[in-house]
């Protein structure tokens, strides 16, 4: 009897299952037709040429010329200094961002975290442009900060249009794509935990080493890609407080579509760009699994000695 | 003993240890790192200088620019319809692939859907951007789908795609926390697909689809990058006017408008605060703003 009865509410389950599963099917469409064909378009075009002035692409000739033509030292001079701005961008966000993180979900009451969180918020949800036009103001040699410099005798500094320049504009920028995540995470740690741990001998560093960073280490994780990923691609930033001599490889895809019309070698650019942020986020991802394992076999060891 | 032992935290209470003092001092700063631009924008809208950069004295002259200035009225008022459209087409798509993903979490191509959508929001912008103007031409010329020419009509597509993967993991979240058994109900008790969606999958999501709605709306009006590359001289949104001006000359009605559009995004994030406070308050569990933006 209830092995007759049982494959009826299976088939129902299943049906009503496969109807739900129906439901993706225009986001599946939509995004295969405006995110993946577009894309798989410009990696067409990166094995074409710019055959003449007013023709922005041809893919009568097949080759890699363009990936050689892209990766010209000019651009690798410009896609290193990318890569050094994001990464020390992304390492100054963790460091900056972790203790707000910490004391706004640890230390803060609870009544109060809800205003430090909007606190956080507004600014992120001011124009991205308009915040870094803030900036710009602030460092450009007719501000209060110059005025306030010459006052002092210092003379006009020179801030803007500068690698500095971008590279302040980048944190601040990313900060709260760092915060956001680090507050989720440290939110949900059991404040009893450190009290244990205290309790048992530990001392802060030792509590902060092997409890608070391993409940942490997946907010860390996801803020690091939050703000590495859309930092290397950046274009605002350095446009607007970078000039000439902070210049990022952002700006160089653009500068193929917009000013040369030449849509081959900017595609291979982008891809390149696409390929390289990858390829920086698998090899971040295995370091991180690698440095886990280690870290949890020496932790294993700990505690079976301390059994023993 | 006893003294003793409740003294302790109050001594603690008191006296709050140095570490603490530090992490607030740190806290403090930051904040005030992350508002200083913003309030320099503020400040220097009341500018009644030529140049934004250059602080010629205090008065409204901006604000009345800045409102009658057709460039940026109509670049306002672009950047609002094609915020509120982008923003009710991801709620659509997102909404009902969020209940789709949670729901089928096991099958492998609900995997494939959702490394797609993490691809989605990995990609950089400037890469989205270079490959959707080649295709919009391709597809409006070439393939003669010439409602792809109009240029609100390309930033409304183009907005949709990061927002609609967003609403996806925003509802997702909602559901993933909600069990199946009350449309499973429905369902024995013989309610059709879409009646059973209506009644009983819609209500239980809704708090995640107005705030991933809203949120769209906002990741919309601060979009520069791909609006820059595919609008078009008849639809320019206001972002890029002002990414326009900064090769020309900053004026200060910018900054008014600026100012005007923030009150504008505090109106709508206080209405996603009060959305989600009132759904957990309802239901008794939901998201908190935070996980909510931080996508799920």
């Amino acid at each position: 009897m209830t092995a007759l009865a049982l494959p009826a509410p299976r088939t129902a389950g299943r049906r009503l299952r496969w109807s739900i599963g129906v439901l993706a099917a225009p986001i599946t469409v939509w995004l295969l037709f405006f995110f993946v064909a577009p894309f798989l378009v410009i990696l067409w075009y990166s094995f074409g040429r710019k055959p003449s002035l007013y023709v922005t692409h041809a893919n009568d000739v097949l080759s890699l010329d363009r990936y050689v033509e892209a990766l010209n030292p000019t651009f690798l001079a410009v896609f290193g200094r990318t890569l050094q701005i994001s990464l020390i961008g992304t390492l100054l966000c963790l460091v900056i961002a972790f203790p707000m993180a910490y004391w706004m979900a640890v230390k803060l009451p609870a009544r109060l975290q809800g205003i430090a969180l909007a606190l956080v918020l507004v600014p992120y949800w001011t124009n991205f442009l308009v915040r870094t036009i803030g900036w710009q103001i602030v460092l450009s040699p007719t501000s209060f900060v110059a005025d306030i410099s010459r006052g002092l005798g210092l003379g006009t500094p020179q801030l803007l249009y500068t690698p500095g320049a971008v590279q302040l504009g980048v944190v601040y920028n990313y900060l709260p794509l760092m915060i956001l995540p680090l507050y989720v995470t440290l939110e949900r740690l059991d404040h009893r935990l450190l009290e244990a741990s205290r309790d048992l001998g530990a001392n802060a560093l030792e509590t902060f080493r092997r409890v608070t960073l391993p409940i942490v280490m997946p907010g860390i994780a996801a803020g690091l890609l939050l703000v590495f990923v859309p930092l290397m691609g950046d274009y605002i930033t350095p446009s607007v407080l970078g000039g000439a001599a902070g210049s990022m490889v952002g700006q160089q895809v653009a500068t193929q579509f917009n000013v040369a019309q030449n849509w081959a070698l900017g595609s291979a650019m982008a891809i390149v760009l696409m390929i390289a942020i990858l390829a920086v986020v698998v090899v971040f991802a295995l370091l991180f699994r690698l440095v886990k394992a280690l870290v949890d076999r020496h932790e294993r060891v700990a505690i079976v000695e301390a059994e023993a | 003993m006893t003294a003793l032992a409740s003294g302790t935290p109050q001594a603690r209470k008191r006296r709050p240890d140095a570490a603490t003092v530090l992490l607030g001092v740190w806290g403090v700063l930051g904040f005030l790192f992350l508002f200083f631009p913003v309030l320099v924008i503020v400040a220097y809208s009341f500018n009644e200088g030529r140049l934004l950069q250059s602080y010629q004295g205090f008065g409204l002259g901006a604000y009345a620019d800045a409102l009658t200035n057709s460039a940026i009225t109509s670049g306002v008022q672009v950047s609002i319809y094609v915020g509120v459209f982008s923003a009710l087409l991801s709620a659509v798509l997102g909404s009902l692939a969020g209940v789709a993903v949670a729901r089928r979490a096991g099958a492998r191509w609900i995997g494939w859907l959702t490394a797609l959508l993490g691809l989605v929001m990995v990609t950089p912008e400037i890469v989205n951007a270079v490959s959707l103007l080649p295709w919009f031409v391709t597809l409006g010329t070439e393939w003669g789908l010439t409602p792809l020419n109009a240029g609100i009509v390309r930033l409304i597509i183009a907005h949709s795609l990061f927002s609609c993967a967003v609403v996806t993991f925003i509802v997702r979240a909602r559901m993933a926390g909600l069990s199946e058994s009350l449309e499973e109900a429905a369902a024995d008790l013989g309610a059709p697909p879409l009646r059973r969606f209506l009644d009983i999958t819609f209500p239980l999501m809704r708090p995640a689809v107005i705030s991933g709605a809203l949120l769209s709306f906002t990741l919309s009006l601060d979009n520069t990058v791909l609006s820059s590359f595919v609008s078009t001289a008849d639809a320019t949104p206001f972002p890029v006017y002002v990414f326009a001006s900064i090769r020309s000359a900053l004026r200060p009605s910018i900054a008014a408008m600026s100012t005007l559009m923030l009150l504008l995004t505090l109106v709508a994030l206080a209405l996603v605060a009060i959305v989600l406070v009132t759904a957990r308050r309802r239901t008794g569990e939901g998201m908190s703003l935070a996980s909510t933006l931080a996508g799920g």
